[in-house]
């Protein structure tokens, strides 16, 4: 029988339970999301269906609230939520192919739970644990076979929607079936990045994860750096998010912290860094203070952050000899950090920091030998826990990576001088030649495996193509230069990628897109315009380069404007045009002409994580890659009249006049962006797998390019609709003057500027007056103000 | 010239715009309700009828074609009597009033009426296609000026403070809370209102229900809470004194409703044994600059009285004025330039009071092109409960002008 997922059942509303019922119905699948009614009922209360729903409705109510969004499109994603109480509704369990159990921390009622789930699940559904450290076993004492067989740990981390990782953990009894089928499911209808674990206590991400905190307590009670400089080094220049290890261990809960590390010194006792998991002095007073960090905002955790008597903000750090905050200072630059901001990869800021300083030389060491020395305890590979840690904690790069970045032999030394022991497993790697942990090798990328002491492919999913594997054969490279390459992906696609600084869009990339489409015209079947940006978010492309025509303006030089913008024009509808199908693949940030140039793409497939809009208004510009011309043709190629156009021209005017970046790819399709004919994808890493099966469909299909039509516009009686308008808004304080002079130039634009309602505008045309008004704005003062602002401090300066 | 009376006016409920009780009736249905109700008050038979004038301030959609017609056909009249739909904003219904009348005067007719409907809920403010002139916009833009920001411009130029206007706010729904619990809008003629309901199948049902009360009026108002609203056309403004004063709470609510009134000469009085109530005495409009258009009855009141021989003295002493409260600092800056500011002249409960007797606009609502017809309606019924000899009615129009008309007790 083919085993599908056409309902999902998640049995608990909290935080993580919420969160996984939105990310089901986001992906489109029904979730009926189950709570317990009140044990407080009123004797009233007991037959009212309202007042039994209040918990599971509280639940959503929370995830409807949550920021970041938990949901992608809440008119669609709440269509296919059910809301039930588990005395009602608990038959209705029957009807689910996958049941999340998402309860309590509590095995007795986890197991009460599993008993009475047995009795009404439909056969062969799923059942899986979001448990993050109760055992298998004990979970299913006393269950079926075929319970067991089905059975298995499922472990979203917090946000659900956000943190890529799903750590899965199945028991010997769990069949293999089930196994792969969750591993497909879950890679490709929620998008998340697979890691299996072992039923081992806190799995794979927490086990390193809180490794690494504990060390890290040991190492500033040492004295080795203070809980600021620690948080500045393994921030960015170690590749990891801004909150670090102490904002981390506060943002999760210290109280957490306290509660995973006690368990693991209790269960773990045979791992060789038990001790580290008795926790210090100054941290057993926190927790007797109740310091359990942001959720306790008046006692604080490491950090104490709020609002003083005098209004203003304050963010204080603990003593940790007195257990008080005291002041400190949050701009403070330390030198070890400062250097890094010198070194352009991120592999050579890690190997400073590991050279220059004994804080982060011993807990980099610690980690890393820690690390291999879990292979094979919590997982088989190296990759699971390099991904564990990149997909759970946001790192840039997993514990091995981390190591291959060091130099691997080099560092060997200086560890074991640090005071730790190499493990045996990377000592016979070395002695047997390998040289890194990773290494690529035609295209694939392969990692050492421990086990067979040897390398081996990564298993990848065919569905996912890496420009950076691809990229190790020089060869593949075709053309390109600092800012962008076209990259042969294989079977006549070439995809062309940009990789400057946030991906922005600056000449060097504009005067290669005629030489790229012509290559491909000569040698290829079709085009991905697309990237592996990293970073939270990423950036797809956030616009085009500023500072390239602010330097122009500066010197007058407007017809140097113009001139570029026609030569964006002219690659943009060379991308349009050519013989071959282009699909565009963003994901993260789509901004201005990150936008404009999927704008004009036969297709786009956008990961489901998507912000994009048109944001040069911030900049005091018109959008002039074409994103005035395509946001009408977009919006107003409908069956609607002239009579209702002004509706229609508002809704473009304001997609561009106040730019809102989409929450979602499925925001972007509300906010016409983009097309029924346009794809989303739920898994980052399909996306330029997707693009190229779909430039390889329209191949097929027997694509030809579109015909260059005219397109109707509104005319003069938008500008009147403006005139009449923007007054308004500037007498009521709404909007800033030179702003309202920008957004008048937008209205001209996509209205079509002097003609008469409904006549018909060429494309040439249309983009003529774009460039028109996008120099006009540079010869202002206030835009070259904005834009200087928007250059430099990256935010809209509003006059 | 001859005299015309006034000899019945009713009006319907106003409600609130899109929640209120009238969202989803026609506007046809209104008007037809308060034509049924005024007939059937002065027992003059429909035949009698020869003219219909009906204000309305967006006719189009369901207002459009010639509602004036089209209403009348559906009250029951017959084809002999003729409508018409008559504009000009704020005062249409009291234009409306006023056109009959003068057709009375003039001699060409014996029995018309007029009146005015607006559904706010159905027919948008600005209308569904407004089109502004692209090149007039452009040089002037101030006829299409948002009448929120022109109230704004009355605030920050003649100094009214958003304390003032709040309080004004204020005793607008005192007076009216008190007037409904005694049950003193007897001009109100109830509507069989109706309503679509979603059924459990998904589907909808045409509900009808009975309603015969200003559903906006806030019987529990509070200073304290109005106060903290945040203005509703503009923010605040560094060093603008009073700017972001004008709010949801100080400003006439949008409402749906309609109003009629029947006007008819002497002779026809006698032919038909009826007893007129009022008088129309003048009518008269002022000009006045479209982005203040707020201040147009400190015009139009003072050129009504210059025409009439009128004096405020009268008023003050045997009279009452319904000055619409479009929005309060228009009200409270034309009180001040009439003269009649003092806050015993409106308060709630003072024994002086003339003006808003029972609440104006900002508790009972502003339906636009009814507001004439509607405000005429509970000044006469008003002027007859009190005994007093004159009525003033007055309000400001968007584009930037002020009615006014008064009105004389008939013995």
């Amino acid at each position: 029988m083919t085993r599908r997922i056409e309902k999902a059942c998640v049995i608990g509303s909290g935080i993580m339970g919420g969160g996984i019922a939105a990310l089901c119905a986001s992906a489109g699948v029904k979730t009926l999301l189950l709570d317990i009614a009140p044990f407080d009922l009123k004797d009233e209360e007991k037959n009212d269906r309202k007042a039994k729903q209040r918990i599971v409705q509280a639940g959503l109510d929370a995830q409807l609230k949550a920021k970041p969004a938990a949901f992608m499109d809440k008119k669609h994603d709440l269509s296919l939520i059910e809301l039930g109480n588990l005395t009602d509704d608990f038959d209705k369990i029957a009807e689910c192919d996958i049941i999340f159990e998402v309860v309590v921390e509590n095995l007795k009622i986890k197991q009460d739970l599993f008993a009475r789930l047995e009795k009404v699940r439909k056969p062969g559904s799923i059942i899986a644990s979001n448990t993050s450290g109760l055992p298998l076993e004990k979970m299913s004492e006393g269950r079926s076979d075929d319970f067991k067989k089905h059975f298995l740990i499922l472990h979203f981390f917090n946000p659900v929607r956000y943190m890529k990782i799903l750590e899965c953990i199945a028991m010997p009894e769990t069949s293999k079936e089930v196994c792969d089928f969750v591993s497909k499911w879950g890679e490709q209808t929620l998008g998340k990045g697979i890691v299996w674990g072992k039923d081992t206590p806190n799995f794979i991400g927490n086990r390193i994860g809180v490794e690494l905190i504990c060390e890290a307590f040991k190492l500033i009670e040492a004295g080795l750096a203070s809980i600021p400089e620690a948080d500045a080094m393994f921030a960015k220049p170690m590749g990891m998010p801004g909150t670090a290890i102490f904002g981390l261990a506060d943002f999760v809960g210290n109280d957490t912290i306290d509660h995973i590390a006690h368990n693991s010194y209790e269960l773990l006792t045979k791992d060789e860094y038990r001790d580290i998991y008795k926790t210090p002095s100054f941290f057993n007073t926190m927790m007797e203070k109740k310091m359990y960090g942001n959720k306790t905002k008046e006692a604080g955790g490491f950090y104490l952050s709020g609002r003083g008597a005098d209004g203003k903000k304050f963010k204080k750090v603990i003593d940790i000899k007195t257990c008080q905050h005291v002041d400190f200072d949050n701009k403070a630059t330390y030198p070890i950090v400062e250097a890094t901001k010198e070194l352009k990869s991120t592999a050579e800021k890690q190997k400073h920091l590991f050279k220059n300083n004994d804080f982060a030389k011993k807990l980099i060491s610690s980690m890393c030998v820690y690390s291999a020395n879990r292979i094979p305890e919590i997982a088989n590979t190296l990759v699971d826990i390099d991904n564990g840690m990149k997909w759970g904690y946001a790192w840039e790069c997993g514990p091995f990576e981390i190591w291959d970045n060091l130099g691997l032999k080099d560092s060997l030394a200086e560890i074991e001088k640090a005071g730790f022991t190499v493990p045996a497993n990377v000592k016979r790697m070395v002695e047997k030649g390998g040289t890194t942990f990773y290494k690529v090798e035609n295209g694939i990328k392969k990692f050492w495996d421990f086990a067979s002491d040897s390398y081996k492919n990564i298993p990848y999913s065919p569905n996912m193509v890496f420009l950076s594997n691809i990229k190790a054969d020089k060869a593949k490279t075709v053309l390109g230069n600092d800012a962008c390459s076209l990259v042969d992906i294989g079977d006549g696609v070439f995809c062309f990628e940009f990789h400057t600084k946030m991906n922005a869009l600056n000449n060097d990339v504009i005067n290669t897109v005629p030489k790229a489409v012509e290559f491909v015209r000569k040698n290829g079947a079709g085009l991905v315009i697309g990237n592996e940006a990293g970073g939270m978010p990423p950036a797809f492309s956030a616009g085009g380069d500023l500072k390239f025509m602010l330097g122009l303006a500066k010197k007058g030089d407007f017809k140097g404007i113009n001139d570029f913008i026609a030569d964006v024009h002219n690659g943009m509808k060379m991308i349009k045009y050519s013989p071959f199908p282009v699909v565009a693949a963003p994901f993260g940030l789509a901004l201005g002409g990150g936008c404009e140039v999927c704008l004009w793409s036969d297709k786009i497939v956008a990961h489901n994580e998507l912000y994009m809009a048109l944001v040069e208004v911030g900049a005091g510009l018109v959008p002039a890659g074409g994103g005035c011309y395509q946001m009408w043709r977009r919006i107003s190629e409908s069956n609607v009249t002239p009579t209702d156009w002004l509706t229609v021209f508002l809704a473009a005017f304001q997609t561009i006049a106040m730019p809102m970046p989409s929450m979602s790819a499925q925001e972007a399709r509300n906010k016409g962006f983009l097309r029924a004919q346009d794809r989303i994808v739920f898994n980052r890493d399909y996306l330029i797998g997707d693009a190229k099966k779909e430039v390889l469909r329209m191949v097929e299909d027997g694509y030809v390019p579109p015909a260059n039509l005219p397109v109707k516009v509104f005319g003069q009686d938008a500008m009147g609709a403006l005139d009449a308008n923007i007054p308004d808004m500037l007498a009521g304080y709404k909007i800033a003057p030179h702003i309202s002079t920008v957004v008048r130039r937008v209205g001209y634009v996509i209205s079509g500027g002097t003609a008469y309602k409904g006549e018909e505008i060429s494309e040439d045309a249309m983009l003529t007056l774009e460039r028109e008004m996008f120099v006009d704005c540079w010869k202002t003062e206030g835009s070259q103000k904005m834009a200087e602002h928007m250059a430099t401090k990256g935010k809209p300066l509003f006059i | 010239m001859r005299e015309a009376y006034i000899v019945e006016a009713t009006r319907t409920p106003g409600c609130k715009r899109a929640k209120g009780l009238l969202a989803q009736t026609r506007p046809e249905d209104l008007l037809v309700t308060t034509l049924k109700a005024t007939m059937e008050r002065s027992k003059v038979p429909y035949e009698a009828v020869e003219d219909i004038m009906m204000g309305c301030a967006f006719p189009e959609a369901e207002q459009g074609i010639n509602i004036g017609r089209i209403a009348a056909l559906m009250a029951g009249f017959p084809i002999t009597a003729c409508g018409a739909t008559v504009n000009r904003f704020c005062s249409s219904g009291l234009e409306a009033l006023a056109i009959s009348a003068f057709k009375i005067k003039a001699g060409m007719m014996e029995v018309a009426m007029g009146g005015g409907v607006e559904s706010m809920s159905i027919v948008p403010m600005g209308g569904n296609l407004p089109r502004p002139h692209p090149e007039w916009a452009k040089k002037d833009y101030t006829v299409y000026m948002s009448m929120g920001i022109t109230a704004e411009n009355v605030a920050r130029r003649y100094n009214v403070t958003r304390e003032e206007q709040d309080y004004f706010g204020y005793h607008s729904h005192l007076k009216a809370a008190d007037a409904q619990a005694k049950k003193l809008f007897t001009e109100i003629a109830p509507v069989d209102a109706y309503k679509f309901v979603k059924q459990a199948d998904g589907s909808f049902k045409k509900e009808t229900y009975k309603v015969d009360y200003d559903d906006g009026v806030m019987a529990d108002a509070n200073l304290e809470k109005m106060g903290k609203l945040r203005g509703a056309f503009s923010a605040p403004i560094p060093n603008v004194p009073n700017s972001g004063s004008v709010t949801a709470a100080n400003s006439s609510q949008t409402t749906d409703g309609a109003a009629t009134n029947l006007i008819m000469s002497k002779e026809a009085c006698e032919k038909y044994g009826v007893k007129p109530k009022v008088k129309l005495v003048g009518y008269v409009v002022a000009g006045c600059k479209p982005d203040e258009m707020g201040v147009g009855p400190k015009y139009a009141i003072p050129l009504l009285f210059k025409k009439t021989g009128m004096t405020m003295d009268k008023i003050i002493k045997d009279g009452l004025i319904e000055l619409n409260e479009a929005f309060a600092s228009q009200g409270i800056h034309c009180a001040r330039e009439l003269g009649i500011a003092d806050n015993k002249y409106w308060e709630f409960g003072s024994k002086d009071a003339f003006i808003n007797v029972t609440g104006g606009a900002i508790a009972l609502g502003h339906p636009l092109g009814c507001t004439g017809s509607k405000i005429f309606a509970t000044l006469v019924n008003n002027m007859q409960r009190l005994g007093k000899k004159y009525g003033v009615e007055s309000m400001c129009i968007g584009g930037g002008m002020g009615a006014a008309a008064l009105f004389e007790l008939c013995d």
